[in-house]
């Protein structure tokens, strides 16, 4: 009687379904694809020797992004060169996969989506990482806070003026894609 | 601080889900009669849609999932039947001095029997928990969309249209439900509106909207694995089994079809076939729906 294989059939990757945010979350830190995915990885093998640690009920989404960020923040220690980290210059090749849309609005999406991360890009990185969290992984507040070991009062005032600042940097996107639905509209 | 400046500092916290009870309400009450707040709401709302068309910002590269994989040779969160199953195992595994006794081999069927019979409610009742989470979602989702929190990220009438969006930013072959036959009246019961995406058990489900003469509804599509569907009144449709349930003013109705679990979410009416009708009162297989 083969236990062992019937129960690693049903169990899927653990965490999985997190490792675009937590590659997003890991870019956005690093600015770096290839450290990003060093970081990732190195989340999922700390994640692995931790699970004893983790209590029934847990926010595994929050947990592994904490992990990721504490390991994030032990290598900058350790290097104490994170401010001069070269960016990437492959960061502007998209590589999502957009099969099924025609070329034009392939071509409209890759432009908006290179325009949002170059924006991002130009935050400070305690910008990006808030903007990340809230935006695209939609985290509460009180998630954020946890992961940034801050009260959840600087998580509203540091999005407040992230969010400000982001809206600067896009706003002839903004224009843009108003006038676009605009015009679908007329 | 004037009052509008007060309210203003809720906008961010409106739009994310931050307000709740009399603070929500006030809230409510204010934006129906500040232009200034709506503006400024509107243009928060269209910044995060931007944001939102952008989703994932980055995907994982293959390489990466690859070799995540491989360091996954263990199971790591463990749901309640899963660590239920391990302690079968375990128990099972371990040396049980009684099973050498005579009088052990029926205590023994009688142990793997429960245990048996322990693991397939277990596992029954954690689908029924997933299933009764997704419809939850759809209706909170519903609710969310409704009061304008959930603003939509692509507004189309086409389906191919809203299909081709959803392609690589949900992790599923997103596909619309197969039974959208023509009307035989050639008259639509329902407009398509739009989509977008929306957080479901910390990945993405896709959230699409359709408009009828004086009400709205609205279809969750997850994955399977993640949204069984199960539970409440079944109403059998060809090869189909729809799964109805009542809740807060509203039906919400489940499927399963080819990998994805669909959930569409409508007005109460007064009954499960009714509801279903929602969308196929107009259609070809509008006899099709029987309930059990």
């Amino acid at each position: 009687m083969s236990l062992k294989g019937d129960s690693a059939v049903d169990v899927e990757v653990a965490g999985i379904e997190h490792i675009d945010g937590l590659y997003s979350y890991a870019v956005v830190l690093t600015r770096n694809r290839s450290e990003a995915e060093d970081l990732v990885q190195e989340t999922y093998v700390r994640a692995i020797g931790a699970m004893g640690r983790l209590r029934a009920g847990s926010n595994v989404k929050s947990w592994m992004f904490t992990i990721l960020r504490n390991i994030w923040l032990n290598q900058l220690r350790r290097q104490r060169v994170a401010q001069f980290v070269e960016i990437d210059g492959e960061e502007s090749t998209t590589e999502i996969a957009e099969t099924g849309k025609n070329p034009y609005e392939m071509y409209v999406s890759r432009m908006e989506t290179e325009q949002v991360r170059e924006a991002i890009r130009q935050l400070p990185v305690e910008f990006r990482e808030i903007i990340l969290l809230r935006e695209f992984e939609e985290l509460s507040y009180q998630e954020i806070a946890t992961i940034l070991d801050c009260p959840a009062g600087t998580v509203m005032s540091r999005l407040s003026r992230a969010r400000a600042k982001l809206r600067t940097l896009l706003s002839p996107t903004l224009i843009a894609s108003d006038s676009d639905r605009k015009e679908v509209s007329e | 601080m004037n009052v509008c400046d007060e309210q203003s500092s809720n906008i961010l916290l409106y739009l994310d889900n931050e307000l709740s009870g009399q603070e929500l309400e006030d809230f409510r009450a204010h934006l129906a009669g500040c232009p200034a707040c709506k503006a400024q709401l509107a243009e928060e709302n269209e910044l995060s849609a931007l944001l939102h068309r952008a989703r994932p910002l980055y995907s994982a590269p293959e390489e990466l999932r690859a070799r995540v994989s491989a360091t996954q040779q263990v199971p790591l969160f463990g749901s309640a039947s899963e660590r239920l199953r391990k302690r079968v195992v375990r128990l099972l595994k371990m040396p049980l001095g009684g099973i050498q006794s005579p009088a052990s081999p029926l205590r023994a069927l009688a142990a793997v029997l429960l245990i048996v019979a322990g693991v397939f409610l277990l596992s029954r009742f954690d689908r029924h928990a997933r299933a009764t989470a997704y419809v939850d979602a759809a209706l909170a989702t519903h609710r969310s969309y409704l009061d304008g929190a959930l603003p939509l990220e692509i507004r189309s009438d086409s389906p191919q249209t809203v299909t081709s969006w959803f392609a690589g930013k949900v992790p599923f072959d997103f596909r619309l439900p197969a039974s959208q036959s023509l009307p035989d009246d050639g008259q639509a019961a329902y407009r398509q509106v739009g989509a977008r995406l929306v957080s479901f058990r910390g990945s993405y489900a896709a959230l699409v909207t359709y408009a009828m003469k004086k009400d709205q509804i609205s279809l969750l599509v997850a994955s399977t694995n993640s949204a069984p569907s199960f539970g409440g009144q079944e109403i059998r449709s060809g090869a189909l089994t729809f799964h109805c349930h009542s809740k807060a003013g509203f039906n919400v109705i489940t499927w399963s079809n080819h990998g994805l679990t669909y959930a569409l979410v409508s007005p109460e009416h007064s009954s499960a076939r009714q509801s279903c009708l929602v969308c196929h009162q107009n259609m070809a297989d509008k006899n099709n729906f029987q309930e059990q």
